[in-house]
């Protein structure tokens, strides 16, 4: 259900939520955080859809802001939609225009849900200081996608020049995963130690920030090799006793190779947005591990 | 291995997950229903979500005369209809490519060389690497010949650097003499450390919750003794009747089927002191000590009861009689329902009494914990305020519709003061995931990884029969349980058992 709300106050959006609750007969307050989107009418269809995915595992209240400053009239349209046309939460998408859209702060503030966490996600186009843009500075956690951004490198740049401890990145996300396996291999005997690594794939920060995490890891010489393809392709550890690669193989499946075993294949598919998104949203404090990799890490390896 | 420290695997690093090392999973009595509804589409979600090694595999052995073709359909068949994940071929296909299928009995020994053949042809050519986990999904009384056979083959032992582990469903014996022949058995065969016990009870997300609500909080922990806790109630009922299990259940019963492992666990999480943390061997300590504390009421006849379900209407559905099922011997006086009154010996508990109560064909499926607290010392009210009033209660709700209620007075609207029993309502399904993991999952993750927490230990076995088997042979001596009516909430025994307390039984 989508109940259209044009030319409206926030009053009127939280008193039209409280009495959907009490009409549909279901509490408000079951819902664990508030996750607050910021998107242009392009992808809010996408990442809404993402997001109610997602709140089946987190059930959250979601709300999109869709900014339009290049309309001269003040105003606020808003939606909420429910049931069917949410997750497990509602969706309340707020369209303010001219003025309003610089204080985007405290048109979200009172339909937050009381006293739990906010995250913020920027899926696309995001501000190059998160933890003083209006949003950011009350997010709980700031998740940015800097991959899917009109010039991701530009960004990604002013990101890491600007970082603070509650921000991270989608394509650490995606790699989680990968990491897993690679970290899985090393469980394994023989016990050497990594004396250097080569990563190989695209121009894509994924593969920056996998190489830039095992240089600082590691502590071991940490090498970029671009390919064509545009994704991550393979990790070679050089030990002893020859190279232990994780390679990606055709569809979705990668190979573990070790000097002296036979190949194993392992199903590696590519993680997808929901899955980004859930991986978010059950962990709110502060990655430590990625603030290592893109304070120390990304030094230690040439982004050419 | 020991002062090895994989240089990837940073304790800050949380979203690291836990991958199970390179081995394969041998299930006995790969056909049954446990294999068939729980075990196999759990591997294949395990698989699924990527927590299983490359080059894992499954190997089933059974009496069928199955290649591993056939053996494949079979599970993909069993995956197809149970899995909680979307079934994806490409995942599939990874699987199936690690399934193998040893045809043969139990007492076969060629069948037995052919699984230890088997084994080596996975750890040259799939990398399993000599790890390998043995699933005895069979009845107890085909443990010692399948132990030995595992001996004789000489799996049971494992290369230097590999482990090998073996898997044992419950029952855990049927009195303390034969939980302790059992584990002789096992033991004589497998190391103490690589016997994991399932309880899959242990492996539910509110039986795990339950940790986090006494000991993550503040406001529960200091409320959670014998000051503020009238009594404590543990109850597992189940709406059905013994089904096709007949030939197990008649003559064990259900106080030997549940409360000896499901409801004296939950018992103890719900009794003992907080542990030192969270490891296998802290959490054993005090959920021993507290099982140890257990002291039996001095009549069994007053605070034990029995009951036998009788034909009737369970709901809409008409129920034949225990003593009517297909396979039970219509002499038979095996309790079909059993509610036992427990103390515990400690300061924190002391006055305090656990019932524990279990039953089939009852009112409805529902397994919960309900701490019930004293009532106000002196309630300020007109007494025909507080009427009404019943006492405070938390609930944790096993299953199902996971989660915690809290039960408190509030006064009813309206111009005079009248105090009320309500409702607080915590539920996981809509706080959290809809989509948990299966604790049989869970279970399977953490032998893989031999990760030991939530599996009872011997001892816990032993103090379990302990508590158990005095009421047992209590039992023995008495004729027939009474009857009572399917679909009802048990014998007229377990209500007069509170009554002479000044308790009432919960309506779950």
């Amino acid at each position: 259900m989508i109940v259209e709300l044009p030319n409206s106050t926030t009053a009127e959006i939280s008193r039209r939520i409280d009495q959907l609750h009490k009409e549909r007969g279901e509490s408000a307050q079951s819902r664990v955080l508030t996750l607050l989107i910021s998107t242009d009418e392009d992808h809010l269809e996408d990442v809404v859809e993402t997001a109610n995915t997602a709140s089946r595992e987190h059930p959250c209240r979601v709300i999109a802001l869709v900014a339009h400053p290049e309309i001269s009239e003040s105003r606020l349209d808003a939606q909420v939609r429910f049931g069917a046309d949410a997750g497990a939460g509602e969706v309340i998408v707020l369209r303010p225009t001219n003025g309003l859209t610089r204080h985007l702060d405290t048109l979200v503030i009172p339909l937050l849900v009381p006293d739990s966490p906010i995250v913020a996600w920027w899926p696309g186009k995001a501000p190059e200081n998160l933890a003083e843009d209006p949003i950011g500075r009350m997010a709980t956690s700031r998740v940015t996608d800097a991959m899917e951004s009109p010039n991701p490198e530009a960004l990604f740049t002013a990101l890491r020049a600007n970082w603070s401890p509650r921000d991270t990145d989608m394509s650490w996300t995606s790699l989680t995963v990968w990491r897993g396996v690679l970290a899985s291999m090393l469980d394994q005997p023989p016990y050497l130690p990594v004396e250097s690594v080569v990563v190989r794939g695209g121009n894509r920060l994924c593969v920056d920030l996998v190489a830039s995490w095992l240089a600082v890891a590691l502590k071991a010489p940490t090498r970029i090799e671009r390919t064509e393809q545009d994704t991550l392709i393979g990790v070679y550890f050089h030990r002893e006793d020859g190279v232990t690669s994780l390679e990606r193989g055709e569809d979705t499946t990668a190979i573990i190779s070790q000097p002296g075993q036979a190949e194993q294949r392992i199903s590696l598919p590519r993680r997808s947005m929901v899955e980004c998104l859930s991986e978010e949203l059950r962990r709110l404090d502060p990655d430590e591990e990625y603030a290592e990799v893109i304070t120390h890490g990304w030094k230690m390896v040439d982004h050419y | 291995m020991p002062d090895f420290t994989n240089p990837l695997r940073n304790p800050h690093d949380l979203r690291l997950p836990r991958i199970a090392g390179p081995c394969s999973l041998v299930i006995f009595g790969v056909t049954g229903d446990l294999a068939k509804k729980k075990l196999l589409p759990a591997v294949y979600d395990l698989t699924n979500r990527g927590l299983l090694p490359a080059g894992f595999a499954l190997i089933g052995f059974g009496r069928r005369d199955w290649t591993d073709e056939h053996f494949t359909n079979y599970v993909e068949e069993c995956v197809r209809a149970r899995c909680r994940t979307p079934f994806n071929e490409a995942t599939f296909a990874q699987l199936a490519s690690g399934l193998r299928f040893v045809s043969g009995a139990f007492d076969d020994a060629a069948a037995f060389t052919r699984l230890s053949d088997t084994v080596s042809e996975l750890d040259r050519d799939r990398g399993t690497r000599g790890n390998h986990a043995f699933y005895m999904s069979v009845p107890p009384s085909a443990f010692p010949v399948v132990s030995r056979q595992l001996a004789a083959s000489g799996l049971a032992k494992s290369p230097e650097g590999a482990w090998r582990r073996v898997i044992i469903e419950k029952p855990f014996g049927h009195d303390l003499a034969s939980a302790q022949e059992l584990d002789r058995v096992v033991s004589e065969v497998f190391d103490p450390n690589s016997v994991f016990r399932i309880d899959h009870y242990l492996g539910k997300e509110t039986v795990q919750n339950l940790l986090a609500l006494r000991f993550a909080n503040m406001m529960f922990e200091p409320v959670w003794n014998a000051n503020y806790v009238d009594h404590v109630q543990i109850t597992m009922a189940e709406d059905f009747g013994i089904g096709s299990r007949a030939g197990y259940f008649d003559g064990i019963g259900i106080a030997r089927d549940v409360i000896q492992n499901h409801l004296l666990q939950l018992f103890a999480l719900t009794a003992m002191e907080e542990p030192v943390s969270f490891s296998a061997a802290d959490l054993a300590a005090e959920k021993t000590k507290v099982l140890s504390a257990v002291r039996l009421p001095k009549d069994l006849s007053h605070h034990t009861a029995r009951g036998q379900y009788a034909g009737g209407w369970q709901g809409s559905e008409k129920v034949v009689g225990y003593l009517e099922e297909h396979g039970v011997d219509p002499k038979s006086t095996t309790e079909t329902y059993a509610a036992i009154r427990l103390d515990v010996d400690t300061r924190r508990w002391a006055g305090v009494p656990f019932y524990l109560r279990t039953g089939k064909r009852l009112g409805k499926r529902v397994s919960e914990i309900a701490v019930m607290f004293k009532r106000a010392p002196h309630l300020p009210f007109e007494s025909t305020a507080t009427r009404e009033l019943g006492s405070n209660a938390v609930v944790i709700r096993v299953q199902p519709d996971e989660g915690v209620t809290l039960r408190f007075g509030a006064k009813v609207p309206g111009t005079a003061m009248e105090v009320r029993d309500v409702n607080m309502d915590f539920s996981y399904g809509s706080s959290f995931t809809e989509a948990s993991p299966e604790a049989y999952e869970r279970l399977i993750l953490d032998v893989l990884l031999g990760d030991p927490p939530l599996f009872p230990t011997t001892k816990e076995v032993e103090l379990s029969w302990r508590i158990l088997d005095p009421i047992e042979e209590y039992w023995s001596t008495l004729g027939q349980p009474q009857q009572y009516r399917a679909g009802t909430w048990g014998p007229a025994e377990a209500d007069e058992m509170l009554a002479a307390d000044g308790r009432a039984w919960r309506l779950p």
